[in-house]
């Protein structure tokens, strides 16, 4: 019996072409994906060291789809293939003939749900097949690795099948019993808030195991698991169900069963008869009896009335059918839920979306309405692709269609009516969003409304968009016979045309829909900028485009009862408005011509480059002019700048000169400039005769030469023009830099001399399309040649510095150096800056409405120029300039200079940037921070960052390594350490964990997806996560084992020896050489361990115990164990025997303002002579918990488990996997 | 005013032909339309309704143009679809206004005074704040005409009405409908012979998308006299007779079965006259 309603069920399937459709869309999205990812379908090229076709990345994608907006559509398919088994037999009234048959309860309901089941099965097996053919074409591609059939069939067994089950047994469950899909659909909406919700709370790596349990669909379960995995790891290894992989699987597979257990016992045959109500407060009315005698009027003496022409009708309908709408709308469960679940969940995940270092930022009026207004214009999109289905089908789905459809009301007054609806419906929910943002704000103490804000942000620019995506979801319904057919339609339109047309590297604004031209986040400072005309400019396009196809596809609103698109088309033909025909021709002209304007603007003045042009173009210069790069060039020695700035025009006119010298040996005749393709250059002179023998406006590039060649030691004087203004009123990508409020620029503008390798192409794959030999990411460490640049500056070592910076007149402009007049002219502000000491070829100017809080230390002034209203943590900065100065002063060496000025630009990057003596800082990363004083695991990050870069006036103002691997090690890893040490001193040894602990984290993700070579830190290429993640570690870890003094001395004899040199330049090895000078020979091995080597343990608590013993005192007997690998740049990790130096420690608990924190009975270092080594401690307290390297000191893929509490089981890592034998070669 | 229908021909995509050349010329007045499940009623009735176009000819209502004046109309039309619903949780009252702003009732104290009236003349002002989805079927069915009656219309079309009423409902139905006037074309389509026999002084007979039988129910009737004949068999001999006689109609009574025989002489002597009603008319026709 089971076994015929089950074939029965899958026939069924198998003969609706939806099932293969859906099949179809897998198959081809992962095909799609396969080839595009390994470079068959060329998309532009970058380089990775990951295979493509690993079990750990096809697990990835797989569980894509279960991700973000994608999750929707799957759940949605599912939905569609599962939910229904039982319930259509309801909805085509064909239970009564099933129910009266002698079947069972089991084989009809497993019947039914088995057999669904395998259809989804079959057509999620797209993915699979997808992936495999993908593979099959792709193979010989270097991402593609040998192709094992286990790598796409383990993850599919451990992923899709659960999955399916666990999602196909609840909305297969919640079908049956409540006979209707909404529901179903409902908690697919709900369910993906929820996950964003909980996505968003629980980021912190605090809250990750917890996280890795919550993911019903496993994919935080498998990051856990392999989230450190190296790239040869994720390369080889399989995925094995252990540890959290294993308990998710097993929690959310027995949840499955457990639904499916469970809908089974309650399920009757009789429940159709009566379906489990949701909303039990639903009232049924009696019925009343009419009366029996009707008193009937003679229909002659109904009154009259008047019945209106459609155009004195029309605005009175329109109002009346859109009041109709919006009140069916929003009284419908559906709009209510939404909204509701939209305000708790903006307030939940409120408190989490700018958290730096677990540090908030204040509620400001832009952070929350951004936050608040994504959240709800995220919902309202699905509400508006759901109920413009619903509206224009409405008539149809509640048989109303003949009434109205006989009725004289134009069709287009029908459908603007309740076009209109939805929109005040939206407004209403943009309403909700306002006062969810305000109460969010007012729960947190902050009273500073901005409704200014609200309105612009939420009626101005997202209701604008909602509207126009209302409009294109309303046409395309107009289109289809079938609402769902218009949801899927509806929802690939406004949620992935973006996606698509970006990943097709399409990147025309004119034909991405409903695209808003460069937008600009808003600013405090700025406030939105110059886009505001623009976004209209581009809504008002979108608008025509809107109409034009609206009045088209009016015609096949389905009205009356023809079938077919033609048949529509051709019923249409009489009932079309008279207006129709103006309004199509006024949005065609304004299509015509703000589409003209746009094209304009962003391909003609500027160019849109695609990424595979712009690799062209790369390949070019370096074919071209590669060889100026060993071509001598004489050096900025001085550089003299007149900058005017003009926000209001968003430009400025540079003005300037640069007196070059002949550093070499031998004379120079030919000199090449490289210009910014940015500018406009006016003119480029120098003041000796010369000709210029390339003009290369393609590639920006002007070679002259000299008619009598310079000679060495010689100075030739180069003077310059230059305008930056935009070259059309916008381009494609938003501008920032010269703004209203806040502009921030850079001598990048300006000329540079000689060829400039920084603009090759660097990508290998990309190169090897070019017939370009493989490039190295940077110059080899022991590459002579390239110690006569510092990685800053390729045409300059340290120069004298002048400007004249002016701006309007309310405005203050910031150069380095010193003012040393301040004046104004023709209604504008001068500031003459002059440097009285060299500094590195690298300066900036800015100007803003800027207010100045003032200070000293010493004789060094201190200045903060901010944005009013930004006062929050002025005083922190200043506290951290001040122990930073006093810090670095006595560790390392004098300050250069006289003052340290922090100024504030918009938020439109993040970082903070340190140029001489001038350190400019976003409004977004410390300005606005609300540091919790009571918090220990809040940090003060205001405070740190700006150590960090006052650290930069030491490392990389005064001591600057070559052009060569490993120099961020003296700028970066040693402004962290300067940081570190500045913060230890603050706020105490116990803050650091946290941060530390934030490192390590940041360090084991980066080298898992690196993608060229990993390499230790003395050779590293300018890599992010190890000059600052692992920097920071090696540098804190360093300072434990040698000691703070030993460290400063060492660094101290550095500066001494290599600050403010000439070329050539220091590199890391003489650093770390350095450093060994001040380490005892037992600690050699350190140095190797953390600067030249990739070292990595896996330490542990083995076995633990605590015993009170007669006099108070506890004895500890503790085994602990560590093992000890060395990796190669892919992360391929051999054991190397342990005689190390390591942290035991063993601690109580202790309250620190109401929270408990571990608190040392003891902590020494302890020599690991073997593998696994057990110790006795007498302490004095009752311990709570020990462990070797408690602090995570050491680099440790397995942090978690180096510390043990004495009532919990140790878990003893599995150590097989880590090791496999290879030779680790370092180069 | 006149309703003329010339011509017509509709035939669906499937290739079902659902009105074939159909000509009819009808004057103010209830006009019946009489045909099985399927003959095309329904077509027709949307198709003077403005829901649909026919291939061929033309429909006018005096001198509107049904096809290329639509608008214009529905202005005049009153309209009861055989299959109708109404927007869930919207309440009598409010979804009557609708339909009254639909058909362009402008005034809103004109809209409140005939809705009021309708509600009163279909007897459903005591369950006006009811919502629509609670009403039974023939309260359902008299708001359906209340809407039709929406506006003053000229041309009322009333498809199946009365399909699944009770008796009751249904004369309070038969009730209305015989009232709406003499001055009004009102077209009734049905396939219950009761209702035209009781409503309707004009009526044709389709099936198969072509009209059979065009004139007044009694004339029909009065044709039909002497050519009607029954007798009593046995279930069993009923396929026996089927081939000898052209039976008309045959109902089960008490185990044995009543045939209807038409025919212009006595078929047998077992047979014996009857008086013809309608409903003989009828099943001669579609025969």
């Amino acid at each position: 019996m089971f076994s015929e309603i089950f074939r029965f069920e899958l026939k069924y399937a198998l003969k609706k072409p939806s099932t293969y459709v859906f099949f179809s869309i897998y198959f081809a999205f992962y095909l799609f994906l396969s080839l595009a990812a390994s470079g068959v379908i060329p998309l532009g090229s970058s380089d990775s060291n990951t295979l493509l076709n690993s079990a750990v990345a096809n697990a990835s994608l797989y569980l894509a789809f279960n991700q973000n907006i994608l999750a929707l559509i799957h759940n949605m398919i599912i939905i569609a293939i599962m939910a229904t088994a039982i319930q259509r037999d309801f909805e085509y009234n064909s239970h009564s003939l099933f129910f009266t048959k002698p079947i069972t309860k089991s084989a009809y309901f497993f019947g039914r749900f088995f057999g669904v089941l395998v259809i989804a099965l079959f057509v999620f097996s797209g993915q699979l097949f997808g992936l495999l053919l993908g593979s099959i074409i792709g193979s010989g591609q270097p991402t593609i690795g040998p192709i094992h059939l286990y790598n796409y069939l383990q993850p599919f067994l451990y992923f899709v099948v659960p999955n399916t089950l666990l999602f196909g047994t609840i909305y297969f469950s919640l079908t049956t019993f409540l006979r209707n899909t909404t529901i179903a659909y409902l908690f697919t909406v709900i369910f993906f808030l929820f996950d964003l919700a909980a996505n968003a709370v629980l980021s912190d790596i605090e809250y990750q195991s917890l996280a890795a349990m919550l993911d019903p669909y496993g994919n935080k379960a498998l990051g856990k698991v392999t989230q450190y995995w190296t790239p040869s790891e994720q390369n080889e290894r399989l995925l094995s169900l252990t540890d959290y992989l294993l308990y998710n699987r097993a929690a959310w597979l027995g949840l499955a069963l457990l639904i499916m257990w469970f809908s089974y016992v309650r399920f009757s045959f009789s429940q159709f008869l009566n379906p489990s109500k949701v909303f039990l407060f639903r009232k049924i009315r009696e019925q009343s009896l009419s009366p029996q005698t009707p008193a009937i009027q003679h229909v002659g003496e109904l009154p009259k009335v008047t019945i209106s022409a459609s155009g004195k009708a029309f605005w009175n309908q329109l109002l009346f059918i859109s009041r109709f709408e919006y009140k069916r709308i929003v009284k419908s469960y559906f709009f209510i839920i939404m909204l509701v679940l939209g305000g708790v969940l903006a307030y939940v995940i409120s408190s989490f979306n700018s958290l730096i270092f677990g540090t908030e930022v204040y509620p400001v009026t832009y952070n929350i309405v951004s936050q608040t207004g994504s959240m709800f214009q995220f919902m309202l999109s699905i509400l508006i692709i759901f109920y413009s289905g619903n509206l224009v089908f409405n008539e149809k789905q509640f048989k109303v269609d003949e009434l109205v459809g006989a009725s004289p009301i134009k069709s287009s007054t029908l459908v603007l009516g309740k076009y209109l609806g939805l929109l005040a419906s939206v407004a209403l929910g943009l309403l909700g969003a306002l006062i969810t943002g305000v109460v969010i704000q007012s729960l947190k103490g902050y009273y500073h409304f901005e409704f200014n804000q609200y309105f612009v942000s939420l009626y101005g620019r997202t209701f604008i968009n909602l509207a126009l995506i209302s409009a294109i979801c309303f046409v395309i319904q107009f289109m289809v016979s079938n609402k769902y057919v218009g949801f899927v339609i509806s929802f690939i339109v406004a949620f992935l045309s973006k996606i698509i047309f970006s990943q097709l590297q399409l990147k025309n604004p004119l034909y991405s829909f409903n695209s808003s031209g460069p937008m600009l986040p808003y600013s405090d400072m700025n406030g939105y900028g110059d886009s505001t005309p623009i976004f209209y400019l581009f809504k008002l396009y979108w608008l025509a485009v809107i109409v034009l196809l609206f009045v088209f596809a009016i015609r096949f609103y389905l009205r009356g009862k023809e079938k077919g698109l033609k048949a529509r088309f051709r019923f249409s033909k009489y009932d079309s408005h008279k207006q129709f025909r103006l309004a199509a021709i006024v949005s065609g002209i304004v299509f015509i011509g703000i589409g003209s304007v746009i094209y304009y603007n962003v391909k003609v003045a500027n160019k849109i480059i695609s990424k595979t042009e712009e690799e062209k173009l790369e390949a070019k210069f370096e074919q071209t002019y590669k060889h100026f790069q060993y071509t001598h060039q004489p050096r900025v020695v001085s550089s003299y700048v007149e900058v005017d700035l003009f926000p209001d025009e968003l430009g400025a006119k540079f003005k300037g000169y640069y007196f070059l010298k002949n550093k070499h040996k031998v004379a120079i005749d030919t000199i090449m400039i490289n210009y910014s393709g940015e500018i406009q250059l006016k003119s480029l002179q120098f003041s000796l005769p010369h000709i210029e023998i390339i003009d290369d406006t393609e590639m920006d590039v002007k070679v002259f030469k000299l008619n009598a060649p310079l000679q060495p030691g010689d100075s030739i004087r180069l003077d310059f023009a230059i305008d930056y203004f935009r070259k059309s009123w916008f381009s494609n990508n938003e501008k920032s830099d010269v703004v209203y409020n806040g502009t921030f620029i850079n001598n990048s503008l300006l000329p540079s001399i000689g060829y400039n390798d920084d603009a090759e192409l660097d990508q290998n794959e990309a190169r090897a399309k070019f017939n370009l030999k493989p490039k190295a990411r940077m110059n080899n460490i022991n590459d002579t040649a390239a110690f006569a640049n510092t990685y800053i500056s390729k045409d300059a070592d340290w120069i004298n510095f002048e400007c004249i910076v002016s701006t309007v007149d309310d405005q203050i402009a910031v150069a380095p150096g010193y003012l040393i007049k301040e004046y104004t002219k023709d209604n504008r502000r001068y500031f003459h800056y002059k440097m009285d000491c060299p500094i590195l070829n690298f300066y900036s100017f800015l100007s803003a409405r800027y207010k100045v809080k003032k200070d000293k230390y010493k004789a060094i002034n201190i200045e903060i120029y901010y944005h009013e209203g930004h006062e929050y943590n002025l005083d922190r900065m200043i506290n951290s300039i001040k122990k930073s100065l006093a810090y670095y002063e006595k560790a390392f060496s004098p300050y250069q200079h006289r003052q340290v000025r922090i100024l504030e630009f918009p938020r439109y990057a993040s970082f903070a940037q340190s140029f001489p003596n001038t350190i400019p800082y976003s409004e977004s990363i410390g300005f606005i921070a609300d540091v919790d004083e009571n918090d220990p695991l809040s940090i003060d990050y205001p405070f740190y960052v700006t150590a960090h870069e006052v650290g930069h006036q030491w490392w990389a103002h005064q001591v600057i390594g070559a052009d060569v691997q490993g120099s961020t090690l003296m700028s970066e890893s040693l402004a962290e350490y300067s940081a570190l040490m500045v913060m230890e001193k603050e706020y105490g040894k116990e803050a650091m964990h946290k941060f530390l602990a934030d490192a390590l984290n940041k360090y084991l993700l980066g080298r898992a997806t690196e993608k060229k070579k990993e390499l230790p830190i003395m050779l590293a290429e300018n890599q992010q996560y190890i000059h600052y993640n692992k920097g920071c570690l090696i540098m804190y870890a360093l300072r434990d084992y040698i000691g703070e003094d030993s460290v400063n001395s060492a660094l101290k004899r550095y500066i001494k020896k290599v600050g403010f040199q000439s070329a050539p330049y220091t590199t890391a090895k003489e650093f770390v050489a350095n450093m060994r000078l001040s380490t005892p020979d037992s600690l050699q091995y350190v140095i190797k361990d953390l600067f030249e080597d990739i070292t990595v343990y896996e330490n542990y608590v083995k076995d633990l115990k605590s015993v009170k013993q007669a006099d108070g005192k506890y004895k500890v007997t503790l085994t602990v164990g560590t093992s000890k690998f060395k990796a190669d740049s892919l992360g391929k990790s051999k054991e190397v025997p342990v005689n190390d130096w390591i942290d035991i420690g063993i601690f109580n608990e202790q309250e620190v303002k109401g929270k408990k924190t571990d608190k040392e009975l003891l902590l020494k270092k302890i020599k690991m002579d073997k593998a696994v080594k057990t110790f006795e401690f007498i302490v004095d307290k009752e311990p709570v918990s020990a462990g070797l390297d408690p602090y995570n000191k050491l680099i440790d893929r397995m942090p978690d488990n180096n510390k043990c509490r004495f009532d919990a089981k140790p878990t003893p890592p599995d150590l097989s996997a880590n090791s496999s034998n290879v030779n680790i070669t370092i180069n | 005013m006149q309703l003329t229908i010339s011509n017509v021909s509709k035939t669906y995509e499937n290739g079902l032909k659902a009105l074939t050349d159909v000509n009819l010329t009808i004057a103010p007045g209830m006009f019946g339309l009489l045909g099985p499940n399927g003959a095309g009623k329904s077509t027709l009735m949307r198709t003077i309704a403005t829901l649909q176009d026919p291939d061929t000819g033309s429909i006018m209502l005096g001198d509107i143009d049904v096809v290329k004046q639509k608008e214009d109309l529905r202005k005049v039309l009153g309209y009861l679809p055989q299959d109708f619903g109404f927007y869930p949780k919207v309440n009598a009252e409010d979804m009557l206004d609708h339909f009254a702003v639909l058909k362009g009732i402008n005034n809103k104290s004109e809209r409140k005074a005939i809705c009021d009236a309708l509600l009163h003349q279909t007897n459903l002002y005591d369950a006006r704040k009811r919502n629509l989805s609670e009403y039974s079927g023939g309260m359902r069915q008299r708001f359906g005409i209340a809407q039709a009656l929406l506006g003053n219309p000229k041309l009322i079309i009333v498809d199946e009405p009365t399909a699944g009423l009770d008796p009751a409902e249904r004369n309070r139905f038969h009730n209305i409908l015989s009232d709406l006037g003499e001055n009004i074309i009102v077209i009734l389509s049905t396939h219950i012979v009761e209702d035209i026999k009781n409503l309707c002084p004009r009526m044709v007979i389709m099936n198969r998308g072509q009209v059979l039988l065009d004139g007044k129910p009694s004339e029909t009737i009065e044709q039909m006299r002497n050519t009607i004949w029954k007798l009593m068999i046995d279930k069993n001999d009923l396929n026996a007779y089927k081939e000898k006689y052209k039976i008309i109609s045959a109902k089960v009574i008490d185990g044995k079965v009543l045939i209807h025989v038409k025919s212009d002489t006595l078929p047998d002597a077992a047979f014996s006259v009857v008086e013809p009603d309608l409903e003989d008319v009828y099943f001669s026709n579609i025969l």
